[in-house]
């Protein structure tokens, strides 16, 4: 099977659901003319026209709220929110119009809207264009949140998010977006995580590139880690979490995101409330809480990666 | 609140959990037995001091140093984690007697699992693997080796004509043994060669006031020494009664240590094996010690004429440091005097 760049896998979906649904847009800031600055959907407004693929003003809360009427008026729009970051700006037609919508319609209509959205340090892009803000929506009824780590996953649920009637939020991390893969499956199911590595002494929870830092982990260490990639945050796949903690009885959840808040409290909280029977152990490995630093050494350090985990997994299992 | 070994005798070192006899998780109150602990001398109950619940440390069989700890008493929850108290409700398991392995202490499933499915496969059976000693069996082992590597000792033998020994057996309800008139017999001569019945120390002799006959009870797998306190104050009827007391209890493995300290001297008799003479080790610090074999129908020269009479060989090692070959020569001739007319120590 032939490999797929991650920013090329992107672009595909965006690309194919494009030409399978007329009713879906893309736009966003610099996405169009220049291909987005992280250079994955040059070449979609050539294919598709400037008026379903066109650039926008810097003003994040009117694009939201475009992409809220655009959604609530018959169209699927994909709107890109080009740094994580951002998000705050666009808070509220988010959170309090496309979320409730449903709900505040008495279920006579949905929002189908996908944000796509660039997260996560590593990057050298310093404290507000760094954060993986999951944890500012993560408490919201009516989102969706999907995070994927491979090239086939970020394809596969990105057709699935556009093709979903509610809004999704769905977030690429920068670190990711030159990673190779396999091309996966034409969707994914929203809400189903993915066993990538099976192992018997401890389930590791993580999304993004905290599963390949968990893969390369576990490969240092002596335990038999089983990892599940949750794919999306949110809805979450507790019965795949709870299967698995019942065969290993440890859980750690890593996250790229600050300790307090982060959406790992919420599966330890999950795990804890419904499974305690099955523990012997339970714990989370997050960053701390601090903005992100800008210095490179200091950057690394704050992150969990492979070499944390691993020391978070030798520390507490003896 | 600790619980630890405890010092049950002046020459204990450690002891060996024989067997609890109150179960962790149990509540204890002063005074209740908890253990029963095997000393250098003897198996002892053990009662708790304080109140609690209990929570043992140290395994039956177990041996421990005085002073280390072999148990808590405590409010009594188990430190286990959720999954191990699952398991071991499911299971009905005891968690407390669950060997915990968690980074604080906390029994983890495995060792729930570990307890249920047993110890740890054993090493393949081999005629060569040793058995674990018991702690008499290992305080034995060094007072035994201690004693031939440090004391100078030299054996005597005498041949003794035990016909007026019988024949006082003969004439009175429940006899004594030949052991009981040997152990009143040496406790009269003792009496009179206080050396034989002291201790060499580097500072000087020690004299004892008391004449304490140790006598040598062999029991299941150990050899137990209890001690006939004043026995030459004693009648032999008194000494009979006491020796079988002691020897039934040091078989039984309920002797206490008192009823094994302080011997000034010992008896050891194979004479019930039919050995018909032997030598002992002397246990120190005693000064010696007297091997007794069997009467036997012997044939002897008396007033110039072969003769048939029941003959005991006793055999007395001493310690040379202290007891001289003429001391212990006198010792030796004055107990087969007593034994050849018993009439002597019966006045």
């Amino acid at each position: 099977m032939s490999e797929v760049e991650f920013r090329d896998a992107i672009k595909q979906a965006l690309d194919e659901e494009l030409a399978r649904d007329d009713s879906v847009i893309f736009f966003g800031e610099d996405v169009a003319k220049p291909g987005g600055v992280f250079a994955v959907t040059g070449g979609l407004q050539e294919t598709h026209g400037e008026s379903r693929v066109f650039d926008t003003p810097i003003a994040e809360l009117a694009m939201a709220g475009a992409a809220f009427g655009a959604a609530i008026t018959g169209l699927r729009p994909v709107l890109e929110i080009m740094f994580g970051d951002f998000l705050a700006l666009a808070m509220d037609s988010l959170v309090n119009q496309s979320a409730k919508y449903w709900y505040i319609s008495n279920e006579q209509a949905s929002v189908p809207l996908v944000v796509r959205s660039a997260v996560g340090a590593g990057g050298r892009f310093g404290a507000i264009h760094s954060q993986t803000p999951i944890a500012w929506f993560h408490g919201v009824p009516g989102l969706k949140i999907v995070a994927p780590s491979t090239p086939g996953d970020a394809k596969a649920l990105l057709k699935s998010a556009i093709r979903d009637d509610n809004p999704v939020l769905f977030f690429e991390h920068k670190r990711l977006y030159s990673t190779k893969g396999e091309e996966g499956p034409e969707t994914l199911p929203l809400g189903a995580a993915n066993v990538v590595r099976e192992g018997t002494d401890l389930t590791l929870v993580t999304a993004m590139v905290g599963v390949h830092d968990a893969l390369k982990a576990a490969g240092t260490v002596e335990q038999d880690v089983e990892i599940i990639d949750l794919r999306t945050i949110r809805p979450l796949d507790l019965e795949t979490i709870k299967a698995s903690v019942a065969k290993t009885n440890r859980l750690l959840v890593v996250e790229e995101g600050p300790s307090t808040g982060g959406w790992s409290n919420g599966v330890l909280a999950q795990v804890t409330e419904h499974a305690i029977e099955d523990l012997d152990d339970a714990w989370r490995l997050t960053t701390g809480d601090a903005p992100i630093p800008y210095s490179p050494s200091l950057e690394d350090a704050f992150l969990p990666g492979a070499e944390a985990i691993a020391a978070s997994i030798t520390e507490r299992i003896r | 609140m600790t619980v630890t070994m405890p010092r049950l005798s002046d020459s204990m070192q450690e002891g060996t959990i024989v067997r609890w006899l109150k179960r962790s998780g149990e509540t204890v109150a002063p005074g209740d037995v908890l253990a029963e602990i095997e000393t250098d001398k003897a198996t002892m109950e053990y009662e708790a001091e304080s109140d609690g619940v209990l929570e043992i440390v140290a395994a039956e069989g177990a041996t421990v140093a005085v002073g280390e700890l072999i148990a808590r008493l405590g409010a009594g929850r188990v430190r286990a984690t959720p999954v191990a108290r699952r398991l071991a409700r499911e299971l009905g398991t005891d968690l407390a007697s669950i060997t915990p392995t968690g980074r604080r202490g906390q029994v983890m499933k495995h060792d729930v699992l570990a307890a249920v499915n047993g110890a740890p496969t054993p090493p393949p059976r081999d005629a060569a693997a040793a058995t674990p000693l018991t702690a008499t069996q290992r305080t034995i082992a060094i007072r035994m080796a201690k004693s031939r590597a440090s004391v100078p000792d030299f054996d005597l033998e005498v041949e003794i004509d035990m016909t007026a020994c019988l024949a006082l057996r003969k004439q009175v309800e429940a006899p004594p043994s030949i052991n009981d008139f040997v152990i009143k017999a040496c406790a009269v001569a003792l009496r009179e060669h206080p050396r034989v019945n002291g201790a060499f120390a580097a500072d000087g002799f020690a004299i004892h006031d008391e004449v304490n006959v140790g006598i040598a009870v062999a029991t299941d797998d150990a050899l137990l020494v209890p001690v006939i306190r004043d026995a030459d104050k004693r009648t032999i009827r008194d000494i009979a009664a006491a020796s079988r007391e002691l020897a039934k209890r040091a078989r039984e493995r309920r002797i206490e240590p008192r009823d094994l300290e302080h011997a000034t001297f010992t008896v050891s008799n194979l004479g019930m094996f039919g050995v018909t003479r032997f030598t002992a080790v002397i246990d120190e610090p005693q000064a010696a010690i007297l091997a007794v074999g069997a009467v036997q129908d012997r044939v002897i020269a008396r007033d110039g004429r072969p003769t048939v009479a029941p003959m005991l060989t006793a055999t007395l090692a001493a310690d040379h440091r202290i007891v001289y070959g003429a001391d212990a020569a006198r010792f030796l001739g004055h107990v087969r005097d007593l034994l050849q007319n018993p009439v002597r120590m019966l006045l």
